[in-house]
């Protein structure tokens, strides 16, 4: 049962080892074949099953590499006379070169889908329209004429990001605007201050005796502690968790807060992204995964993605699946201009349940940077009880001022 | 008493499991199995309340071997985790040798009799390999997880004043999270893994009836299946095993022998314990009541 194992055998894991590293990512190097080697001869191998746990309790490292896993481990140790089960596309689909997605080989399967879309997806609500008429123009009617934001046929949001195919006439240098974006997500991580942190650190002065130090400078005075030294609470240092309005209505805007999002990952991991329209989609693996220098890439995201918005239930959602993770380090921004055809009820529970547990909720409002707003949407007065802040993201601008204005408010 | 030579049979450690009260699947126990056999920690992932802290304790009992908890919190160093100076024993020392006239050097004043180990450089020192369990990783901070990682790849420790400490055995390590907090990649390629999940129906009853021998039989599969369809509500704080087993205890201190609404009112608090969840609930726990009642 246990002891050395079979050379076939052994060539078959390295090489399972090495398909798993290629072809999905997983951290698995030397190292871990040769564990993986050490657990298979711990095993009995004849037994399939006690094979494939002892090889995956060795080569996975997160919950959802399991499904991946499992489904190589069958092709790759399949009995040969079973049919060879479909191939599993990697994690992260490799992406083509901006504008061309629609040579991809799902795009003529579904271009009808793309004219459909709009239906498909929630009809607005009556309280959408309504609501828009309250505030001074903006650049709606521009995202509703958008044919990009009509399709979920894509396969990357590659051409919705890039600066060429945007709504408008402004066309931005996007690594330009990245080193901005890059420079605005810094200075709001410095803004932000959730107050102390309880690791106690030496510090000049502070509440507990550093009792180490104060020995070593006593035993150079024959055991007199005439000279204390200190442990303080340095600041804690805050975890983002950021909620991206993807909905039809945010225009443009969700590509530039998308970014913005981007360059938040890239400057902390503690920095969790979700996207929602009609659905939620995390977004955190596929930001930190980016490369910094070239256009952001995402899969198709589906419901959370240029469809209609559902605040409230995505947000409740959310609350439910990021409990654990929300705690007073959290400042949780939402990055919405509120316009939601949901109930008012469902979008207050779940800010109230994000605020109990959260140190900081903000709200980034792309219409709030309008001239003479009023925050009278029904989903934003649910929500003001609730808010630390509600700030303005119109562009840029805003998104430099926003460590500032934030700060002003601790 | 089993010895650690026994779990080298795959059914032995599943039997050892058993006997403790703890049903663990196959694939728990091959990880299990591998971390003696590997000698690298285990990191356990799932859901509160799933036995991760439980399966540690377990594998202790089934080694019959020493276990050795750190509780991981916000704010741990390493000093709380792995050794302090007993600074006032070291200043009243210093202070009799100064009225006595004598001298202290610095080897004296930091010598073994004024070390206190802590969690860490205890599971270091034992003549026998103790199971180490570092309960909820993800509630302790990034640099306290980096302090780790050199600990769990050397198996040694320095302690300025006194040199480099290694391990006489390398302890058993189980390491647990609720992912309240991503773990590092560098700590999880340290570790083997495995996600623990709920219990399935079956396994769960085998629980409940190893735990609490004395439970009618009727009872532990009406608990058991009405715990498993909450689970299956988007509850705040879904109930893990331990609330099973509280919720047939308090059943059983009711001297219940089955489900009815009005014994599930009266032990609700053993099994939910948010108001909202309870109230999310309450449909299904009366359709639980119905059926209980009916058949």
């Amino acid at each position: 049962m246990t002891g050395s194992i079979p050379a076939e055998l052994s060539a078959q894991i390295t090489a399972f080892v090495a398909r798993l590293r290629t072809r999905h990512g997983f951290l698995v190097g030397a190292g871990e074949a040769s564990d993986a080697l050490r657990a298979a001869a711990v095993v009995d191998v004849l037994s399939k099953r006690q094979l494939r746990d002892a090889l995956r309790a060795v080569l996975i490292a997160r919950p959802e590499q399991a499904r991946i896993f499992d489904h190589e481990f069958n092709t790759f140790f399949r009995a040969e006379d079973r049919p060879t089960p479909p191939e599993l596309p990697p994690l992260l689909p490799e992406t083509d070169a901006p504008g061309t997605e629609q040579e991809t080989e799902t795009a003529p399967s579904k271009p009808q889908e793309g004219e459909e879309q709009a239906p498909a997806s929630t009809p607005p609500g009556p309280g959408e329209e309504p609501e828009l008429t309250t505030v001074q123009a903006q650049p709606q009617g521009e995202a509703k004429e958008d044919p990009d934001d009509l399709g979920d046929d894509f396969q990357t949001l590659q051409t919705r990001l890039s600066p060429n195919a945007g709504v408008g006439g402004e066309v931005r240098s996007e690594n330009g605007e990245l080193r901005e974006l890059l420079r605005a997500a810094a200075a709001l991580i410095r803004a932000v201050e959730l107050g102390r942190s309880r690791r106690l650190k030496s510090l000049a002065r502070g509440p507990k005796l550093d009792a180490r130090r104060t020995l070593r400078a006593a035993a150079r005075t024959a055991g007199d502690p005439a000279l204390l030294r200190w442990l303080g609470r340095p600041r804690r240092a805050p975890h983002f968790l950021l909620v991206l309005d993807g909905s039809r209505s945010m225009g443009r805007d969700a590509t530039l807060l998308l970014r913005f999002a981007q360059a938040l990952s890239l400057r902390t991991r503690r920095v969790e992204v979700y996207v929602f329209s009609t659905g939620l989609r995390r977004l955190t693996p596929y930001l930190r995964q980016a490369h910094p220098g070239q256009a952001l890439a995402l899969p198709d995201l589906g419901e959370a993605w240029g469809g209609g918005t559902r605040i409230g239930e995505n947000l409740l959602q959310l609350a439910r699946q990021e409990r654990e993770r929300v705690t007073r380090d959290t400042v949780v921004i939402i990055l919405s201009d509120g316009l939601d055809t949901g109930e008012p009820a469902v979008l207050e529970r779940a800010l109230r349940d994000l605020k109990a547990r959260a140190g900081r909720m903000v709200w980034l409002s792309p219409l709030a940077a309008l001239p003479g707003y009023q925050p009278v949407q029904r989903a934003i007065q649910a929500a003001l009880p609730h808010l630390d802040a509600l700030l303005p993201a119109g562009g840029l601008e805003d998104l430099h001022h926003l460590g500032r204005r934030l700060k002003q408010r601790n | 008493m089993t010895s650690a030579a026994d779990l080298t049979d795959p059914a032995a450690l599943q039997t050892a499991f058993r006997a403790q009260g703890y049903v663990a699947g196959e694939a728990l126990a091959t990880a299990l199995r591998l971390v003696p056999a590997l000698q690298k920690p285990l990191l356990l992932e799932g859901p509160a309340g799933v036995g991760k802290t439980e399966a540690a304790k377990t594998l202790a009992s089934a080694l019959g071997t020493r276990l050795i908890r750190l509780q991981c919190y916000e704010g741990l160093d390493a000093q709380a985790a792995l050794y302090e100076w007993n600074y006032a024993r070291q200043l009243l020392y210093l202070r009799s040798a100064e009225i006595s006239g004598g001298r202290v050097d610095d080897a004296e004043l930091y010598g073994e009799r004024f070390l206190m180990a802590r969690p860490l450089l205890q599971a270091i020192q034992q003549d026998v390999a103790p199971v180490l369990l570092i309960d909820e990783i993800d509630r302790a901070d990034d640099a306290f997880e980096a302090f780790l990682l050199e600990l769990l790849a050397e198996w040694q420790i320095t302690v300025p004043e006194l040199g480099t400490i290694t391990a006489r055995t390398r302890p058993h390590t189980i390491l647990t999270s609720n992912r309240s907090r991503e773990l590092s990649d560098a700590l999880r390629r340290r570790c083997l893994y495995h996600w623990v999940e709920y219990p399935t129906a079956r396994q769960e009853l085998e629980i409940v009836q190893a735990r609490l021998p004395g439970i009618d039989a009727v009872l532990a599969r009406q608990v058991t299946d009405a715990v498993h369809a909450l689970r299956q509500l988007p509850l705040g704080k879904p109930p893990g095993v331990a609330e099973t087993l509280d919720w047939a205890a308090a059943l059983l201190t009711l001297h219940r022998d089955h489900l009815d609404a009005a014994s599930i009112e009266a032990t609700l608090g053993a099994v939910l314990k948010l108001r909202e969840d309870q109230l999310l609930a309450a449909p299904t726990l009366r359709g639980v009541a119905g059926r209980a009642e009916a058949g």
